[in-house]
């Protein structure tokens, strides 16, 4: 599903990603985790298209497509979708509002027919339901006022209500008491699927306690240094991310 | 150089001089009221941006036009460019009364509305009598134009003890095809103890001409009485409109303004109000919104003159194109006005690299027992927020025009009236819809 080669990328004078390789299948989980700075958020960034961000060297390529071409909205419509670390507030732009505009976007995009109003508020009902929402988040602005816990639960419920086939998570579980994490992974396991993939970029070992990945990768200078299964996370929180390091640099 | 500037500035006065003798020959104390208006409109000349009120709108353009008065021009009634079911509806073609136009509706128990001609017509001594009052060192070079020349406009008397539950709606409007053409509306509203009403200014332009509307409002609140005034300024592209408002707010009265100001190529709003008694609370809101070449003043002086009164200000721009949006928010706490409390926000959206918006907020403290803040922010869209919805697959063009609207319309929030706010929410819709999409 997606493929990621050599992916060199600088923000300003400062290289970030140095040569950074990953292939995502359709079904799998990935976790990846590093120390701070070691590019993560970036690469969630630069996945999901922000700019700010140059690609000097390198592809990736999602489902056939160039995903580095694409705005971010061809992206999202193509399916990638990315769970922000600081979701943004947004007043005066309801809740429900960006949620059909995103859904009808994407349903546009695959030639689907727009959903009428019943229809929609069926399936946010049931989404919200999922995350344990109540209803009046429908009608405040995007993310205003919400508490992190919130805003993370709200990230999931566009992720819910988008169906995308690749999901970033970037540091999902940030600033979530444990109950609010609890519902937050519970709602992203409920979305795992054959033809779906997702990606959680995070610090902590903690997430994956709650949402088990296929596959854990230790980026650590720009670059992959290392990829194991779920027990790579947990010698991670055993040791730290220093062995891996001086592992890398003795190979 | 500087001579024939002068020159030329001159001879633009002397042409209003020639309308003026042209139009009044009478002798009666209404003319001689005129006519020292105009010679204190013609001693002072236009304002020119020395002046520190006027330091960042320029009049050359306005000064250059030869204005001949309104015609009175009969139009059909064009529901299109009114707001629906707005309330009580008067309207004026090119500055004159249109009774055929007006609702059916008979007036409300305890309201009278009179047309200024009428009133100059059935009582010219009391018409100077009341422009007296209004006229004098206070007036500003506009509204002695304004008093001048002022043909017709509108007299409302509200009762004491009266509430309406229908604003009264005055509609300004050029008739397709009236180049060159000016008019100096006078509105009058005198709102009796106690009373609750609104009004509604719209002033609205044929798309293409170049109009220019000169309009004083006067307006007197008496104690208790509550006043929401709605002012939607929608003048030709390549109109001048320039409007005086000034609000007498007696004890315990409440005077909420609206101020729109989307149309016009020169527009300037000056908004005074007095809150001359205690108890008396102002709450002024408004959006300027250049577009294109538009060039959009407003200028608003809340003068706390007794103790105990209170005043809140919000104002917002948004300014695309070589657009140029200027606010000048003053406030003056007197001297002996203790308990004061007065609050102004100024926030401004600048959505292209040409786009200006100059904001000056002037406080002038006398008392020493007072709550006044204020802040003025100016700032590009969000890019972050515009990262945020594009990633949800909205265009960057719809993420523009909705992240636009959502601060354009945060005005509107404290419009009570549905049928206006709904009007202004669509407006804003249509208008941001097309920005968003130029990108």
């Amino acid at each position: 599903m997606l493929k990621i080669d050599n992916l060199h990328v600088r923000a300003g004078d400062k290289q970030i990603l140095n040569g950074l390789n990953l292939q995502v299948n359709a079904g799998e989980v990935h976790a990846i985790m590093g120390p701070n700075g070691s590019g993560k958020s970036t690469l969630a960034q630069v996945l999901a298209g922000r700019d700010g961000y140059e690609v000097t060297q390198g592809t990736a390529t999602y489902r056939g497509h160039d995903l580095l071409a694409l705005p971010p909205e061809e992206r999202a419509r193509e399916g990638v979708f990315l769970a922000f670390q600081y979701p943004v507030e947004i007043p005066g732009v309801n809740n429900v509002y960006l949620l059909k505009a995103g859904l009808n976007a994407v349903r546009k995009h695959r030639g689907e027919p727009e959903v009428d109003a019943f229809e929609f508020l069926v399936l946010v009902r049931e989404k919200m339901k999922l995350m344990q929402m109540d209803e009046s988040f429908l009608n405040r602005g995007v993310n205003e006022g919400f508490s992190g816990g919130e805003k993370k639960r709200n990230e999931i419920l566009q992720m819910a209500v988008l169906e995308p086939a690749l999901a970033l998570l970037d540091e999902t579980d940030s600033g979530l008491d444990i109950d609010a994490l609890r519902i937050v992974a519970n709602g992203v396991n409920s979305l795992r699927r054959a033809d779906r993939a997702i990606v959680m970029v995070t610090h902590y070992q903690r997430l994956l306690d709650y949402i088990e990945p296929d596959h854990v990768h230790v980026l650590s200078g720009g670059r992959i240094l290392k990829s194991g299964d779920k027990s790579l996370a947990l010698e991670l929180e055993k040791r730290g991310y220093d062995w891996v390091k001086q592992e890398a640099a003795a190979a | 150089m500087n001579a024939i500037v002068a020159n030329s500035a001159s001879a633009a006065l002397e042409r209003y001089r020639a309308l003026f003798e042209a139009r009044y020959s009478a002798s009666d104390a209404l003319t001689a009221m005129r006519r020292s208006a105009l010679e204190r409109f013609i001693s002072a000349g236009f304002p020119t941006q020395r002046n520190e009120d006027w330091k960042y709108t320029n009049l050359r353009r306005l000064e250059s036009r030869n204005f001949t008065a309104g015609n009175a021009a009969p139009i059909a009634a064009d529901e299109a460019l009114w707001i629906p079911g707005a309330g009580t509806r008067i309207v004026f073609v090119n500055g004159h009364a249109m009774p055929g136009l007006a609702s059916a509706v008979a007036h409300p128990p305890g309201v009278t509305i009179l047309t200024l001609a009428a009133w100059i017509e059935n009582d010219p001594a009391a018409v100077a009598t009341f422009l007296a009052q209004h006229a004098g060192t206070a007036a500003t070079a506009f509204e002695d134009l304004n008093t001048a020349f002022s043909q017709d406009g509108v007299v409302i008397d509200i009762a004491d003890g009266v509430a309406l539950d229908q604003p009264i709606y005055v509609v300004h409007q050029w008739a397709a095809g009236s180049s060159l053409q000016m008019s100096h509306p006078r509105i009058i509203v005198r709102v009796g103890r106690n009373s609750r009403c609104s009004i509604i200014e719209h002033y609205v332009g044929s798309p293409e001409a170049e109009t220019f509307t000169n309009v004083a409002t006067s307006l007197e609140i008496a104690a208790g009485a509550h006043l929401t005034h709605y002012r939607i300024q929608q003048e030709s592209l390549r109109g001048f409109h320039v409007g005086n408002v000034r609000a007498h707010l007696g004890r315990d009265s409440h005077y909420a303004n609206h101020n729109m100001a989307l149309g016009a190529s020169i527009g300037r709003v000056d908004i005074k109000a007095s809150l001359s008694e205690p108890g008396a609370h102002v709450s002024l809101s408004g959006l300027f919104a250049p577009d294109g070449t538009q060039h959009l003043d407003t200028h608003t002086l809340v003068d706390h003159i007794a103790p105990h009164t209170t005043s809140e200000e919000e104002y917002r721009g948004v300014a695309d194109g070589r657009g140029r949006g200027v606010f000048n928010g003053k406030v003056i706490v007197r001297k002996d006005a203790q308990k004061i409390d007065a609050q102004q926000s100024n926030r401004n959206l600048l959505l292209s690299a040409t786009a200006e918006i100059d904001t000056k907020p002037e406080l002038e403290i006398y008392a020493n027992d007072v709550k006044c803040s204020h802040g003025a922010t100016t700032g590009q869209l969000d890019s972050t927020a515009l990262f945020y919805l594009r990633s949800r697959g909205l265009s960057e063009g719809d993420a523009r025009a909705l992240l636009i609207r959502a601060f354009a319309e945060s005005i509107l929030t404290s419009i009570g009236h549905e049928p206006v706010h709904k009007y202004l929410e669509q407006h804003l819709h249509e208008r941001y819809a097309q920005i968003g999409a130029v990108t």
